[in-house]
């Protein structure tokens, strides 16, 4: 092994998405003999997570949603290690532990390892009812349970799912939605703006129920035979039947692995403006970090994919010798443009 | 660290003993103190291992007195445990899993043993000596019992009108039905002891002085807890402000405390608590019992550090308690005498404090304000010391001190529980309350009575499958959403059944047993390391031994001609077996070794 080589620091990246792919990326243009090493659980290399409601108009097959090829990988020189589940890190010996007893030792290292869909603890009894959308996997099984103009009831209702809502009405999908304190997630909505986005809603052709007002959700059950096949339960005795039922509550940040790494976390890993952990050599990026806002005087969460790509590539520059500070690179206001339609920054990908 | 012996000498006990013996050897007791971790880490000392045994062989009732012998409420520990076993359990070590459940096994042992179960007692001839004991909480009781068995007449006076402290007046029953608390305390104090409940010791009308205890009995034990809510350190015109007297303002603790004793309690629709332990996670479930809307509990650092068990703050998450974290309360706001919100500085998290809490630290600029229609305030509970119109010892945190031999700084008065630890844990309380009843019983009669020894039986086959290490954590079944509100008592976990007990207690690596190679016998044909699931067996070229004698760090060598033994690490052996089945000339022995009493 030559000098360079025994020099070369070992980057590690939790996570493939957004903000992992492009930090190694620009780790990769600022520290050309690095070693970087991407940790993935997906099963597939960085695809683009945004164009999943595609799935509904009929195109079926990964390859189409991949970012990259895999050459680009190679050509890049970026170890991506996928189906790999992180189980713990031990930022004093600097070594990432895999659920499979792996221990790999890191220089430093990125967390980026997102956040997944939300369920309110009083639903996830039901779970296995329900159909999430946060991977290709997930997505594929819910379109192959909802039949050709088939009915959708969604849950909860955050930009995600209204997203998906839009794709699902334009292909003539039913789609009812059960709304609550979580829907337009992650936009803060006041009460008083409230009425006149689900009315937009509904202009766009969505079934909207105020889940508060039937009582909220009971239970979630199989439908019997020759009926649809699930039913949503209200307190106050109303049923709703679809083909599926998706909860869309908004995201919570995937850091259990990082519980006891001695890594600070409040709901996600709590970075300062450079966002550096609390421990040295840690960083993270993404969904999964809360950000220390000097403006605001209080650590908050900053999502699209122009934040999140952009938390990416200033994570990487930070760890390869820069230390500049967060500046968010997207608006957050959700509006409704001229034409009645909701516009969301949330929306807006390349 | 002492000196180093080369193997085969240090081997110590034999490798295979023909039948069961006893060893006061501190080498034996130091293996079983650093190998069974959950009964280390258990302040009452439970035998872990054997009580989960007993269950794999479905003698519940055996079980449940195992138990016994070191709690004398399994029924009630099995729900409310903080659990500071399974925080070590060798299951949860990096790279085993998660821990076993090691109290929703102890609540197995006392819900599936027979209805006509036998308790075993082991019974003293009487002494003629009295004690008095002050609090009839878990501290007070498991002493009452202890020392009535020891054959000492003992008096519990307690000021409430029934015993069990805050096992009855703070946790609510949703998390512990008072069917089992009862039958437990009357199992605890049946054999003699009297309770006077309704008994406040104290120097105003009414109270019995505590000279008078003094005077009528040999010893006394106060065991009072941690009874005075702390106040809510507020700033700016709030600092001297009596919280006490607004409308919508409660305290914890009292609560609690006057919800048990009968009073009806409401609450508002908007309810925010303050504070992050036990007290504070009930007093949120109540509120959302009694119909809050919104529930949320405010702490100063993060969910993580909120020391109750996941399960716990999960099951207030699915009843609608938010929590919301990095906050400290300020000040309130308030439309004459009622209250309207809060205003709190957002904090971020600092170094540890002594006590092993995270610190907050309050961002200056940054306040904020939420509003409210109740506060509880839960932040803490403090001891009261004016009942004893005496001064005694205190330590600086104002709780009092006392000496090994469970002394307080006044002869003859000895302190147990929350009392002397301050705030802290049911099983924390019992085990203290056991421990200071033995110092009591060694001042009265002038002796120890009992000792330490460990039992050490041989075992003839490995007591479990490798497949068990893959068995998941049984989850513990709860009530539905609907049951659970409709009845702010209905018990939330319904525990685990015998199909799901026995799974859990499979997992159990049974870490009592020791397995041992016996050096002479070895041929190094090197089998046992093949099949061994981890690195567990060692080619050493000597053990370091411990001030106590117990083995200290293995010398690990890869050369051969410095090998002096083949040697099981028993820190990180999971007890699968794998070796003593490869084994071809049958040189591995196990053993089973507990600790146990004896007397002297
Ligand atoms: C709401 C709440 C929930 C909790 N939940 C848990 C849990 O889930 N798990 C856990 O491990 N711990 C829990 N704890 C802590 C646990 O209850 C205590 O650590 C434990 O009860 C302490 O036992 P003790 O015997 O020392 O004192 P206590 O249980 O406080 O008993 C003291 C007794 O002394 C009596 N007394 C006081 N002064 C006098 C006097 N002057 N004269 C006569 N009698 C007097 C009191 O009435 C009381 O009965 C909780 C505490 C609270 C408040
Ligand atoms: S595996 Fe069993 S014996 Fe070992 S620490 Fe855990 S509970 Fe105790
Ligand atoms: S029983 Fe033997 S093979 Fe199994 S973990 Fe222990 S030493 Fe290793
Ligand atoms: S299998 Fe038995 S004989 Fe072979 S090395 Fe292990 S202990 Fe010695």
């Amino acid at each position: 092994m030559g000098d360079t080589a025994k020099k070369a620091r070992h980057h590690i990246i939790v996570g493939s998405g957004v903000a992992g792919s492009q930090a190694a990326e620009t780790l990769r243009e600022c520290e050309p003999d690095a070693r970087i090493t991407i940790l993935t659980l997906s099963s597939l290399l960085f695809y683009n997570r945004y164009d999943l409601p595609k799935v509904f108009r009929g195109h079926r097959d990964w390859r189409e949603y991949l970012v990259y090829p895999a050459a680009y990988y190679r050509d890049w020189k970026i170890n991506v290690r996928r189906c790999s589940r992180v189980a713990g890190v031990d930022a004093r010996r600097r070594v990432i532990a895999l659920d499979h007893k792996e221990e790999i030792r890191f220089d430093t290292l990125l967390v980026a390892s997102g956040g997944r869909g939300y369920i309110p603890e009083d639903l996830t009894d039901f779970r296995p009812l329900m159909h999430g959308f946060s991977s290709y996997t997930e997505a594929m099984s819910a379109a192959n349970e909802v039949p050709k103009k088939g009915h959708v009831i969604m849950l909860g209702g955050d930009m995600i799912g209204l997203d998906l809502a839009r794709t699902l009405i334009d292909t003539r999908h039913r789609v009812t939605l059960v709304a609550g304190p979580n829907t337009f997630w992650p936009h803060e909505v006041d009460d008083d703006e409230r009425p006149a986005l689900i009315a937009a809603l509904e202009k766009m052709g969505i079934e909207v129920l105020e889940g508060a007002d039937a009582g909220g959700i009971v239970s979630i059950e199989e439908g019997a035979r020759g009926l649809s096949a699930r039913r949503v339960v209200f307190r106050d005795g109303t049923e709703l039947y679809g083909d599926v039922v998706m909860p869309f509550f908004g995201l919570s940040p995937s850091v259990e692995f990082m519980l006891g790494s001695g890594v600070d976390i409040e709901r996600g890993l709590l970075v300062d403006p450079a966002l550096r952990t609390t421990t040295e050599g840690i960083y993270a990026a993404g969904d999964v970090c809360q950000i220390w806002s000097d403006a605001e005087r209080r650590y908050r969460f900053y999502y699209g994919w122009k934040n999140v790509r952009a938390m990416g590539d200033l994570a990487a520059r930070n760890i390869t010798g820069s230390s500049d500070p967060w500046v968010p690179a997207q608006d957050e206001k959700l509006h409704i443009s001229g034409d009645g339609k909701i516009q969301s920054p949330f929306w807006e990908y390349a | 660290m002492g000196e180093i012996k080369p193997p085969p000498e240090a081997t110590g006990a034999p490798a295979a003993q023909p039948s069961e013996y006893l060893s006061d050897d501190p080498r034996d007791i130091g293996w079983v103190k650093q190998n069974v971790p959950c009964q280390t880490a258990c302040p009452a000392g439970t035998n872990v291992p054997v009580y989960i045994r007993e269950i794999i062989e479905r003698q519940f009732g055996r079980s449940y007195e195992t138990n016994r012998e070191a709690n004398v409420l399994p029924g009630v520990l099995g729900r409310i445990c903080s659990r500071p076993c399974e925080a070590q359990c060798r299951h949860g070590w990096p790279g085993n899993g998660e821990p076993v459940a090691i109290c929703h096994l102890k609540r197995v042992a006392s819900d599936l043993k027979d209805a006509g179960h036998r308790i075993t007692e082991r019974l003293y001839s009487p002494t003629g000596k009295r004690v008095a004991i002050v609090g009839a909480g878990p501290a007070g009781v498991a002493a009452a019992h202890d020392l009535s068995l020891l054959g000492h007449d003992v008096v519990i006076f307690e000021r409430e009108e029934r015993a069990g402290g805050m096992l009855r007046y703070g946790i609510p029953e949703f998390r512990l039905p008072r069917s089992t608390l009862d039958i437990e305390l009357h199992n605890a104090l049946r054999l003699g002891v009297q309770v006077r409940t309704g008994v406040e010791i104290g120097n105003q009308d009414g109270q019995m002085p505590m000279s008078r205890l003094q005077q009528e009995f040999d010893a006394v034990l106060l065991a009072t807890g941690c009874m005075a809510a702390s106040p809510l350190p507020l700033l700016g015109e709030w600092e001297k402000r009596e919280l006490r007297s607004m409308e919508g303002v409660e305290y914890g603790l009292d609560f609690l405390m006057e919800m048990h004793r009968g009073m009806e309690k409401t609450v508002g629709k908007r309810v925010a608590v303050v504070g992050a332990g036990f007290t504070a996670l009930d007093c949120a479930r109540v509120a959302a019992r009694l119909g809050a809307q919104e529930v949320t509990i405010h702490i100063r650092t993060a969910e993580e550090y909120i020391p109750v068990t996941p399960e716990e703050i999960f099951e207030a998450k699915r009843e609608g308690v938010r929590i919301k974290g990095l906050r400290t309360p300020v000040g309130l706001t308030a439309e004459g005498n009622r209250l309207t919100g809060i205003d709190f500085v957002q904090n971020r998290l600092g170094g540890w404090r002594n006590n092993g809490r995270r610190q907050a630290i309050p961002i200056e600029g940054s306040e904020f304000h939420e509003p409210c229609d109740t506060i509880i305030i839960a932040i803490g509970q403090q001891t009261a010391n004016d009942y004893l119109g005496t001064k005694l010892e205190l330590d600086r945190w104002g709780n009092v001190r006392i000496g090994v031999d469970g002394m307080t700084s006044h002869k003859g008065m000895f302190a147990a529980g929350d009392y002397v630890s301050g705030a802290s844990t049911v099983v924390q309380a019992v085990g203290h309350g056991r421990q200071v009843a033995k110092r009591i019983d060694a001042w009265l009669m002038g002796r120890e009575r009992r000792k330490q020894v460990v039992r050490i039986v041989p075992v003839e086959k490995p007591l479990r499958e490798r497949a068990f290490d893959f068995i998941v954590r049984q989850h513990m079944p709860t009530a539905h959403m609907d049951e659970r509100m409709r009845d702010g008592k209905h018990e939330v976990e319904l525990g685990l059944d015998e199909k799901l007990a026995f799974e859990e207690a499979k997992r159990c690596y049974l870490c009592n047993l020791r397995y041992q190679i016996d050096v002479d016998r070895c041929i190094f044909c090197r089998a046992c390391i093949e099949v061994a699931p981890r690195n567990c067996i060692k080619l050493v070229s000597g053990v370091e031994i411990g001030e106590d004698g117990a083995y200290g760090k293995l010398l690990e060598t890869k050369e051969w001609n410095q090998v002096g033994a083949i040697w099981i690490d028993n820190n990180e052996c999971i007890r699968c077996g794998q070796c003593y089945t490869a084994c071809p000339v049958q040189c591995i022995s196990i053993s089973r070794c507990e600790l146990t009493e004896v007397e002297i």
